[in-house]
């Protein structure tokens, strides 16, 4: 039946009730203007949300589960690292999340950076190892030549400040890293007021205590800054290294150049 | 690392004070004594609740309607986070790309909502890791499925606590889009929308049992320690 003759076999039955039969209109009315008006909803859902480009952001995780590190997101290739769930600071094991993939079993594999030797490594991990993905805006880099380092947050420039770098027997390593932890509160004047342990490792020091991480910290002698005086570290004044301690979160990737 | 298994759990981790637990006890307590009175004054016993002591919190809300909220407020971030995911994963394309990029925008626009109203009084946004149910068409689906039919139980099963009827008003506006999304998400993956005359209501305690099942929340791990450095210096 069209919509049209619903209509008119609706109003033929409306007209063919007696008056008797048909709701008293004006009571009808009436009590629909007794009725309380709804009460105006207290949240204001705002319109939809969509995502921002994403272009300044980038993911990380930590290592839930020792696991192995392989070349290729298949069980049966070969072993490129063992990783352990906490870093020489004891904090988790971060890791740069880069892109994710499914074997032909259906199981879920990640590509990550490794803080191994050389510097630069990736391979990939079982995604059951690792843990919450967690992102950030921010990105820290370290610029060799300028002996400066600056930190973006969502594309924007938010910190500058001279730095010290390694000399050319210990050189800070050049590449791609991560922030993986923030040290903080230890009696050690020559470390400063805080510390960024790295992903990144000295390639001459590696048999310094710890596995010869390279990190990002204060220092006792300001007076050196800028200037290529390190043994790899990332060395500020105190003042900016509390400054950036503010801004960077754990977690932020690291450029050094 | 530790994992949170519940709601009630990450509830309790970030209510320092103990206010969402004893507001909670207390909107729980109201709904017991209206239930002991026949549901006959539900309006007056909302007010004999007040009465007894209830305070009031953001905007002039109720506090145990503050604690509903923010329980909602984790449902919310639970289900903004994975299409959020979802979709910077980049996993998914299609048709469940492009629901996880609507139903996403909306579940945020549900968050930020709620964050408002409940200003210092919301809850922060936990972690959530989804063990790679983003990062797969079926998983999602099947997560996603299980999400939007969770909401829709929870939203009915909190709406009668809520004393304030603008809240309650709110709240039944979301509640239609959350089932929405479920006949949506149902649909994708292959399964019949609706398929009850009478959806039940979850109680507090199923919906954690249902979460908890999932360990989806876990523990934010601690990156900063105190300790002495062994950088090379």
């Amino acid at each position: 039946m069209s919509a049209l003759a619903a209509l008119t076999l609706v109003s033929q039955i409306w007209a063919g009730l007696s008056a008797s039969d048909r709701p008293d209109e004006t009571a009808a009315s009436a009590a629909l203007d007794a009725l309380p008006a709804a009460p105006a909803p207290s949240l204001h859902i705002g319109r939809p949300e969509h995502l921002a480009s994403g272009r300044y952001l980038s993911r990380w995780t930590i290592v839930r589960t020792r696991t192995i590190a392989r070349t290729e997101p298949v069980a049966t290739s070969s072993p490129v690292a063992s990783l352990a769930t906490a870093t020489p600071d004891r904090t988790p094991n971060a890791l740069t999340v880069l892109r994710t993939t499914t074997d032909a079993a259906g199981q879920l594999w990640v590509k990550v950076r490794l803080p191994v030797l050389p510097n630069g490594t990736v391979a990939w991990v079982r995604r059951h190892s690792l843990g919450a993905y967690q992102t950030v805006s921010t990105h820290l880099v370290v610029d060799r030549q300028r002996l400066r380092a600056t930190l973006h947050r969502n594309g924007r420039l938010v910190f500058t400040a001279p730095v010290g770098v390694g000399t050319d027997s210990w050189p800070t390593p050049a590449g791609s890293f991560l922030i993986r932890s923030e040290l903080t509160r230890y009696a050690s004047a020559f470390y400063g007021p805080v510390a960024f342990g790295m992903s990144a490792r000295s390639a001459v020091l590696t048999d310094w205590p710890g596995g010869g991480f390279v990190g990002i910290h204060g220092t006792n002698e300001p007076r050196l800054i800028p200037g290529r005086i390190s043994h790899g570290c990332v060395r500020m004044r105190n003042s900016d290294i509390l400054r950036l301690a503010k801004l960077m979160p754990v977690g932020t990737p690291v450029t050094i150049r | 690392m530790d994992r949170l298994t519940s709601f009630e759990g990450f509830l309790t981790s970030v209510d320092r004070d103990g206010a969402i637990a004893e507001t909670r006890a207390l909107a729980d307590a109201s709904v017991s004594r209206r239930r002991l009175l026949g549901l006959a004054f539900v309006g007056a016993g909302a007010t004999l609740v007040a009465g007894v002591g209830e305070g009031r919190a953001a905007s002039g809300l109720s506090t145990s309607d503050v604690s509903i909220l923010n329980y909602a407020l984790v449902l919310e971030y639970l289900q903004a986070s994975f299409y959020t995911e979802a979709e910077r994963g980049g996993a998914l394309t299609g048709k469940t790309a492009e629901a996880a990029h609507i139903v996403g925008s909306v579940e945020r626009a549900h968050v930020t909502a709620f964050r408002q109203l409940l200003g210092s009084k919301a809850v922060k946004r936990p972690l959530f890791d989804f063990q790679g149910t983003t990062e797969q068409p079926q998983p999602f689906l099947k997560t996603a499925v299980a999400f939007e039919d969770l909401a829709v139980a929870a939203y009915k099963g909190q709406a009668p606590k809520l004393t304030s009827k603008a809240v309650l008003a709110a709240a039944v506006g979301i509640h239609s889009v959350e089932a929405r999304h479920a006949a949506w998400m149902r649909g994708l993956f292959g399964i019949t929308p609706a398929v009850n005359a009478f959806d039940q209501p979850a109680t507090r305690q199923s919906v954690n049992r249902i979460v908890a099942s999932t360990h989806f929340i876990v523990e934010r791990p601690e990156m900063r320690r105190r300790r002495k450095p062994e950088f090379t210096g």
